[in-house]
């Protein structure tokens, strides 16, 4: 496999931009509004053309669905842009910012690109409307096909000037879908849809896929040899291994913990699920839980010493938290009669779950030490499996508000609820990746 | 910040991203083990590992239908044939416990497989679609294995029953309504031979 060295990044300039709202991690225009940005189709400054429109366009486009999809930005529409974007200059001096200033734009992205047959290089600059000034300048070089990473990349770079934090854009995620038919095979794909891979094609029930730390492997719970168990599939190699539990029993699900070198993974044996401690190679470390009712779904926390869990010992399903080291577990949740699908919110804070309310389910999140729980999104739908993208800012689930079961994006605290996916079938079981490079 | 260069990071990502594409086929042409009839079953012993699947075997004349994996992959419904000498039992949502009813159709499965001492049976838990994937698995398996041990209590020897659960997955009804719902809270028996036990 020779694979071409295709993305080279070359940081012209980074100052730092003070924007209002920049060291709250809250992006606001100055209004208080979201804030107005205005993104230009790119300048095609060189070369081959057969792709022109697709590329000018098309990294724009991306970056107005990463920009929109964060909830922080209002994108300006470019039906109200002045300037011609193949006609004017993409540096500083070489355009007129009144025309951005005239349509209300206090951001601009604007930016070039060139094709040498398979490779586009890209340069994309953020600039300050209302200083006349650059912020960011980046040149990208990568094949063609990968333009949309490219503008991942950049706009999470425009995040991480206004917040001090980079955005999640280059990442993926991985889930469950049945196309349309009966078999649930795992998928992963960009935010944006792009780049979908098919991860399992073997017709039966593919479950709960999660992503190692590294980004390098997807664990996922199958019934592809009859009876459930884990397997870890290498995205990079398409190697695969089983996880044969010892003692017997059924794997049904497992959590990587955050430094990658074990996986809690809930155990079904003679009716009851506990949950074990395994390395990675599936070999269990030791018991967790030794309880005769049904005890699923962990978590880890960020730091890798707590675990969140579903435990119907009180007689319904509830959330608890227990010590890796040992101790007993403690309950999280009290309100509700059916809490599940904890998952630990990255910046340590917060815990999100899927909770039934009436004969619905809906999202919450709820402070790690207990208390007051946040419902997140309507009960005049379903919404469940939430999982928090890495850096714990937005949360994506799964929902059936529009029919079939899509995947969704909102912010952590319920704002801006955007669909990502659209396929034929059901989508479900979100499982966000960590930061990829 | 200072102006870096990132070339081998960059590299790393570029990398992995055409490493999937281009190792994909080869892990997902595999041949599909679902077919095969051999079993990782751990709790297998031995004798038992001759090669069987879903419906083979059993008395000639008894029909359970296959196992609601192999009915789903064949593109049919899991229903469990009105001429099946071992009936379905239901559950309330989020119960296991057994019903009066849910006894009573137990005692009778129990009369059939006293009569037929060759029949091993798997008991497949369902649930239905409502919550979490995961926890309704977990709910599944009590459910087959709380049918698994009243049959057990009325003198079915263990080792002819193994349970397994579907949890939500393979619904045999698929309306959003509580008619269909208690449809798919059930308990499943299916007559399989020379499988293990577990």
């Amino acid at each position: 496999m020779g694979f071409k060295i295709a993305l080279i990044i070359l940081f012209l300039s980074i100052r730092p931009w003070v924007a209002s709202g920049a060291v709250t991690g809250e992006i606001r225009g100055q209004g208080g509004e979201r804030f107005p940005i205005a993104v230009s189709p790119l300048k095609n400054t060189g070369g081959n053309t057969a792709d022109s429109a697709r590329l000018s366009t098309g990294i724009a486009d991306a970056m107005v669905h990463d920009l929109e999809l964060s909830g922080w930005f209002k994108v300006l529409d470019r039906s109200a842009y002045i300037e011609n974007a193949q006609s004017s200059g993409v540096t500083l001096g070489t355009f007129d910012f009144k025309d951005w200033a005239t349509i209300g734009a206090e951001g601009l992205v604007k930016g070039g690109f060139s094709v040498q047959g398979d490779d586009v290089t890209v340069e994309l600059r953020l600039f300050d409307v209302y200083q006349n000034k650059e912020r960011i300048g980046k040149r990208y070089t990568g094949r063609v096909r990968d333009y949309r990473r490219i503008a991942h990349k950049f706009v999470d770079e425009i995040i991480n000037q206004f917040t001090g934090v980079p955005g999640v854009f280059n990442t993926r995620i991985a889930y469950v879908s049945n196309s349309g038919g009966r078999f649930k095979e795992i998928f992963v794909s960009h935010l944006d849809g792009s780049e979908k891979f098919q991860v399992t094609d073997n017709h039966t029930i593919n479950l709960s896929p999660v992503w190692s730390p590294d980004g390098r492997s997807i664990l996922y719970s199958s019934f592809k040899d009859r009876n459930q168990t884990l397997f870890l599939f290498e995205l990079y190699s398409g190697k695969e291994i089983k996880f044969t539990p010892r003692g017997g029993g059924r794997y049904l699900s497992g959590k990587f913990s955050p430094d990658g070198q074990t996986i809690v993974a809930t155990l079904e044996s003679g009716g009851n699920t506990n949950l074990y401690l395994l390395d990675r190679s599936g070999n269990v470390i030791r018991r967790l839980t030794n309880d005769p009712g049904i005890e699923v779904s962990p978590a880890w926390s960020p730091d890798g010493k707590q675990v969140v869990f579903v435990s119907d010992r009180s007689g319904s399903p509830q959330l608890y938290i227990l010590d890796v080291s040992g101790g007993a577990a403690r309950r999280l949740t009290y309100s509700g009669n059916y809490n599940t699908s904890p998952e630990w919110s990255p910046r340590g804070d917060r815990i999100v779950y899927t909770g039934r309310v009436g004969n619905r389910f809906a999202i919450f999140t709820i402070p790690v030490d207990g208390g007051e729980a946040r419902k997140l999104t309507s009960e005049s739908f379903d919404s469940e499996d939430p999982t928090w993208s890495p850096d714990g800012r937005f949360i994506a689930f799964s929902s059936n508000r529009a029919g079939k079961y899509h995947l969704y994006v909102m912010q952590a605290g319920g704002d801006n609820q955007r669909r990502l996916t659209g396929s034929g079938g059901d989508d479900t079981k979100p499982h966000w990746s960590p930061r990829l490079d | 910040m200072t102006n870096r260069m990132r070339i081998p990071w960059s590299v790393c990502g570029i990398v992995a991203l055409f490493s999937i594409a281009a190792c994909a086929p080869s892990a997902t042409n595999k041949p599909d083990s679902a077919a095969s009839a051999k079993s990782a079953d751990a709790d297998a012993s031995g004798a038992d590992r001759r090669a069987g699947e879903g419906q083979r075997g059993g008395t000639g004349e008894s029909n359970t239908g296959a196992s609601s994996l192999k009915q789903m992959q064949e593109g049919k419904s899991p229903v469990t044939p009105a001429s099946s000498p071992l009936k379905d039992v239901f559950y309330e949502f989020d119960r296991y416990d057994l019903s009066a009813d849910a006894r009573s159709t137990l005692r009778a499965n129990a009369d059939w497989l006293k009569n037929n001492a060759s029949a091993r049976v798997e008991i497949e838990g369902h649930c239905d679609e409502r919550g979490t994937s995961e926890y309704n698995l977990a709910l599944g398996a009590k459910r087959a294995q709380a049918a698994r041990e009243f049959l057990s209590s009325l003198g079915i020897p263990a080792d002819r029953l193994s349970t397994i659960s579907y949890g939500q997955e393979i619904p045999v009804c698929r309306e959003h309504s509580e008619d269909c719902w208690k449809q798919n809270r059930r308990a499943r028996f299916v007559i399989v031979q020379g499988r293990s036990t577990s």
